[in-house]
């Protein structure tokens, strides 16, 4: 049976499209399971419990409080959330994140997934390109990418030294309200190394046989990666996608170094964690940082659960 | 936790309960302090880069070698760092008993119950060394409760090579106008080609904005702590800084805005682009150390024959507190003590914290101190005379106005806001910031 | 399947056994990919030249030159930078690496169970398991750190490495779950099924089946926790204050000073010597993403 042939039935079965015979194996199988998943999951668990929930639950307590870190929290009821609404700093920082994740999400993921696939080719020198590549992922947060971005992004960096070759002046891309945000852009998606890396793994999962199997049917190359690779990648573009979102709204180091912590200039950089954590800890509002920060997690359990949805129709699983 | 141990229960929902029973916490009565007999740690708290950390860790061993009982465990960070730690422990009740403060912050904790207030524990800390203008600079609503480690004026700092180099006069800075002033810093542009500015200019930093309402005869703050400022003296602040970029002297708004929070080694008067600067004076010495290749003075703001006298004050760079949680207040007091009063401090620190705001800690430096030193000393001499007094403290709620000057002051750079709105609006934000802090 | 048609296709790892035809008939586009990798490789490179020739220059040229070209050689940084602190650099890199190296084991065990369960088991409240596991990242850790603080607290944990690690062994990274469940679920299901007929039961199908097979998983995850670890430097500020426990990221901390003077030279020389390891580990462990399915024939 050809590889593109098998897909085919597969996709068009989905993941519900069980035989009556499976779903009874299924349901002897379950109690097996689970106890075998309490197992599985104790670690996990005990975690949940034990570490994580409880600073969220207080958190979440803390958000409907005028907690300033050095006296007792007052309950407000909703005067925090009040706030947001009339927060004109809040609304910068929410359309500065918003502008981030959605530009820079794709771009990084199509440049990541694309070298992945130039690097799975099975190129000489294979490892060294991949390493080089995944560098820049390494000094994601030191403090010298600071220092180095006003060297390359300046009014005499690098980047104006290029254009001035075509006799084009440059602005002082760092220092510029309207283009601060597009270096920290630039950033993000030159530090695509961890996606690449995870859609490389993900790629040595996908069995050679289909390939094989789908030469001898005569399918190209392109053919091979749309009806083949892609598919089988799907779930793990899906993961990078996710997380991909879950992290850039939630990106807090780059725009901090790069911007000395004040999100300038004048709060064109400033992202959400910024300003929940200036509100936090330059401003002793906790309180009212906790509020911004469940706000935050509404905004990204929504865009997930959207992605969760989204995926039903083009996330392939083989089980 | 090893020196405080609370209730154990872990369960998630006391975990709200216990933010809370860790931010009060009991405070013990600091007037029934005493020295232990027995053997007492404390821990100790600054910030900074690695010389002082060798610097003060020599200090803290010549104070364990006078008291045998009491051993120092330091802990120390970067400034970023240190605060996010210090509000941290602060918040579980875990802040340790001496700590290095700036002003910025002092009111927001002393204000909230989180320091130790030391008028309370006389017999263990005398701070009568220190003039009384800047022991005021420590106190909030009227008790003590951070003793100022070294003080500064707010002083224009000049690059007398870049003068020399394009051939301009140094104007006599001991009794320049601001006529005079701007006229050198247009000369140095115009003389370089535009490639060297004139001056760096204020509009971003609450000491150079004190100094400069000060010599319009008004504040930041009253004494209650509200914010006091006219409109107009923050717009006319503003409006200072644009027409210097306007007329060249300053460098452009990118240019600033590039240079803005970058560390001192690579800001304008280092490198060179400027030749003039207004700068905390405590800096002078780090700029000198770190561009070898130029000559640097230290003077006063240039001021007009209506100016009125002692607009200048000297400011504590920073401070000594304790924790008002400590278990071991009077020990606590015991180091501060030392840190102030020992002639051993003066020598282990140098100049590293500024200049001591003693006298007595200055003549024991004096016959140690590399000619940039010297000159920083004459300046903060200088500054002493001539001072008024000290002006009421940041008050508690507003520790960000720094961060809230510079961006309102780069929305005026690139013509978003007019220094009238962006003076209406600062002056709102800062005086709701002090309100919601109650 | 057989070892011939693996080699043919498996170029990277036996290149001399791939037939000569297919060889020149790719020659061309090979080349062109090779030009377009070396162009990327070289943006990619830049930072990391510009901060050993900044490394190897006087401070106060660091600032003035963006270019590679080095006026005055100068090693002094390093020696310096080693020493400069109040103990020598290596102790704060044996310090990373303890916690480092409890992290990915925690990491590893931990995560790859939960992702087990995630991926093969069906129970009850699966769902919102999951969708609860991947809640716990997305409240920023800026408003988790007091409660962390205080729960840390009390348990006795401040000034030790418990606090970056338990938390590993205890699975509440939720990216490496979500990684895993992800990959298991790549794996075809026949591999278990056939394990399960010969009698094994989940413990062995985990075990000798699923963790083989999601080598490269591993790989990834071991790579990032390594990296992500010895760079974070929030939590190791906040948990530790003791200087002789100070980690890597905490020490480099300690050569700048916003408002004095600081020692770029040796800040970059000593950042150059802390991405040394990170850099070893991420060489030795990419062998370890080639493995998986594809090279273990699929069965």
């Amino acid at each position: 049976m050809s590889a593109i042939g098998e897909l085919r039935t597969l996709r068009r079965d989905g993941r519900g499209g069980l035989t009556a015979d499976q779903k009874q194996a299924l349901a002897k199988e379950r109690r097996r399971d689970s106890k075998a998943a309490a197992v599985f999951l104790a670690p996990w668990l005990l975690g949940l419990v034990g570490i994580t929930i409880g600073p969220m639950v207080a958190s979440l307590y803390l958000a409907f409080t005028d907690y300033n870190l050095l006296q007792d929290p007052n309950f407000t009821g909703l005067e925090n959330i009040q706030r947001m609404l009339g927060d004109e700093r809040l609304g910068k920082s929410l359309l500065a994140t918003l502008t981030y994740v959605v530009v820079s999400v794709p771009i990084q993921l199509a440049v990541a997934l694309g070298l992945a696939l130039l690097l799975d080719r099975g190129i000489r020198g294979l490892a060294l390109y991949r390493s080089v590549l995944y560098l820049p992922s390494l000094l994601g947060a030191s403090v010298a990418i600071a220092v180095l971005w006003r060297l390359v992004f300046g009014r005499e960096g690098l980047v104006n030294a290029f254009l001035g070759l075509f006799g084009i002046q440059g602005p002082a891309w760092v220092a510029e309200p309207d283009t601060a945000l597009g270096t920290l852009i630039v950033l993000h998606v030159w530090t695509f190394g961890a996606p690449m890396v995870i859609f490389l793994a993900g790629l040595r999962q996908i069995p050679r046989q289909y390939y094989d199997a789908a030469s001898t049917d005569g399918a190209n190359k392109w053919q091979q990666l749309r009806k083949i690779t892609l598919p089988l990648l799907s779930p793990i573009i899906f993961f990078n996608l996710v997380l991909g979102l879950i992290g850039s709204f939630q990106s807090f180091t780059q725009a901090f170094i790069v911007s000395n912590g004040s999100g300038g200039p004048a709060d064109s950089t400033l992202f959400f964690s910024l300003y929940l954590y200036q509100e936090g800890f330059a401003g002793f509002r906790m309180g009212y940082a906790s509020a911004l920060a469940w706000l935050l997690l509404i905004i990204i359990g929504a865009f997930t659960a959207l992605n969760f949805w989204a995926s039903k129709y083009w996330v392939f699983y083989d089980d | 936790m090893r020196r405080r141990a609370r209730r154990g229960a872990l369960a998630a929902t006391a975990l709200a309960l216990s933010v809370s029973v860790a931010g009060c916490g009991i405070a013990p009565d600091p007037a029934d302090a005493e020295l232990s007999d027995e053997d007492v740690t404390l821990t100790m708290t600054w910030w900074g880069a690695d010389a002082r950390h060798q610097s003060t860790l020599d200090a803290i061993k010549l104070f364990e070698e006078e008291h045998p009982t009491i051993h120092v465990e330091p802990t120390y960070a970067d400034w970023g760092g240190y605060w996010d730690r210090l509000a941290t422990t602060a918040a579980a009740g875990d802040m340790p008993d001496v700590v290095q403060f700036d002003q910025l912050y002092l009111s927001s904790y002393a204000g909230r119950g989180a320091l130790l207030d030391l008028d309370a524990v006389p017999e263990f800390l005398d701070a009568s060394s220190l003039p009384d203008n800047v022991l005021a600079s420590g106190e909030v609503d009227g008790s003590l409760y951070a003793v100022p480690i070294g003080v500064a004026g707010n002083g224009v700092v000049v690059n007398t090579s870049l003068f020399e180099k394009y051939d301009v006069p140094v104007p006599d800075t001991d009794t320049w106008t601001w006529e005079e002033f701007d006229a050198a810093a247009q000369a140095i542009t115009e003389a370089s080609g535009g490639k060297v500015r004139g001056l760096s200019p204020f509009g971003a930093d609450s000491f150079s904005l004190e100094v400069f309402a000060r010599q319009q005869g008004d504040q930041i703050f009253d004494d209650e702590g509200d914010v006091a400022i006219d409109p107009a003296t923050v717009a006319a602040y503003w409006q200072r800084e644009l027409d210097w970029i306007e007329s060249g002297a300053a460098p452009d708004a990118a240019s600033l805005s590039e240079k803005a929070g970058v560390p001192l080694d690579q800001g304008d008067t280092v490198v060179g682009n400027t030749a003039m600067a207004f700068i905390a004076a405590g800096q002078f010495t780090a700029i000198a150390a770190a561009a070898p290749d130029f000559e640097y003075e230290v003077a006063d703001w240039p001021a007009d024959a209506d100016t009125p006298e002692g607009f200048q004050y000297p400011k504590p760079s920073m401070y000594w507190a304790a924790s008002s949680q400590s278990e071991h207040p009077a020990e606590a007091a015991l180091l501060i003590d030392f840190l102030v009063n020992d002639p051993q401090v003066a020598r282990a620190f140098g100049t590293d914290r500024g200049i001591p705001a003693s006298e007595a800690f200055q003549e024991a430096l004096e016959p140690t101190l590399d000619e940039p030193a010297k000159k920083l000393l004459d300046f903060t001499k200088l500054v002493g005379e001539r001072s008024g007094d000290a002006p009421p403290i940041t008050p508690n709620g507003a520790s960000e106005i720094e961060t809230m000057l510079s961006r309102y002051n780069q929305q005026i750079q690139f013509g978003q806001l007019s220094p009238q709105e962006a003076a209406a609006g600062f002056i709102e934000e800062l005086q709701s910031a002090v309100d919601a802090a109650g | 399947m057989t070892t011939e048609t693996l080699a043919t296709t498996e170029p990277t790892t036996q290149p001399g056994k791939r037939p000569l035809v297919v060889r020149q008939r790719r020659r061309r586009p090979r080349i062109l990919a090779h030009v377009g990798l070396v162009l990327v490789a070289i943006v990619m490179l830049y930072p990391l030249l510009w901060m050993v020739t900044s490394s190897l220059r006087p401070n106060d040229e660091i600032f003035t030159s963006p270019g590679l070209l080095i006026d005055t050689f100068d090693l002094s940084h390093y020696p310096d930078g080693w020493n400069a602190l109040s103990k020598p650099f290596g102790s704060y890199l044996l310090n990373s690496a303890l916690v480092v190296l409890g992290s990915v084991v925690g990491n590893l065990v931990s995560c790859s169970m939960a992702a087990y369960a995630f991926a093969r088991l069906q129970f009850r409240a699966k769902t919102v398991a999951f969708a609860a596991m991947l809640l716990t990242i997305m409240l920023p850790v800026h408003v988790l750190i007091i409660p962390q603080y205080v729960m840390f607290a009390q348990l006795g944990w401040i000034n030790t490495y418990l606090p970056l690690i338990v938390p590993k062994l205890l699975a509440t990274d939720a990216f490496f779950v979500f990684l895993m469940v992800q990959f298991v679920r790549g794996i075809p299901r026949e591999l278990d099924e056939a394990a399960r007929i010969d009698g094994a039961g989940h413990a062995r199908i985990f075990l000798q089946v699923i963790l083989p097979l999601m080598v490269p998983a591993l790989a990834t995850t071991t790579i990032f926790t390594f990296i992500w670890t010895w760079n974070d430097f929030f939590s190791q500020l906040i948990f530790v204050t003791d200087p002789d426990l100070y980690t890597v990221p905490v020490a480099l901390r300690q050569f700048i000073d916003a408002q004095s003077q600081s020692d770029f030279g040796a800040l970059f020389a000593m950042s150059v010597v802390s991405l040394i390891p990170v850099f070893l580990v991420f060489l030795f462990g990419q062998r370890f993403l080639l493995r998986g399915i594809a090279t273990t024939g699929g069965k």
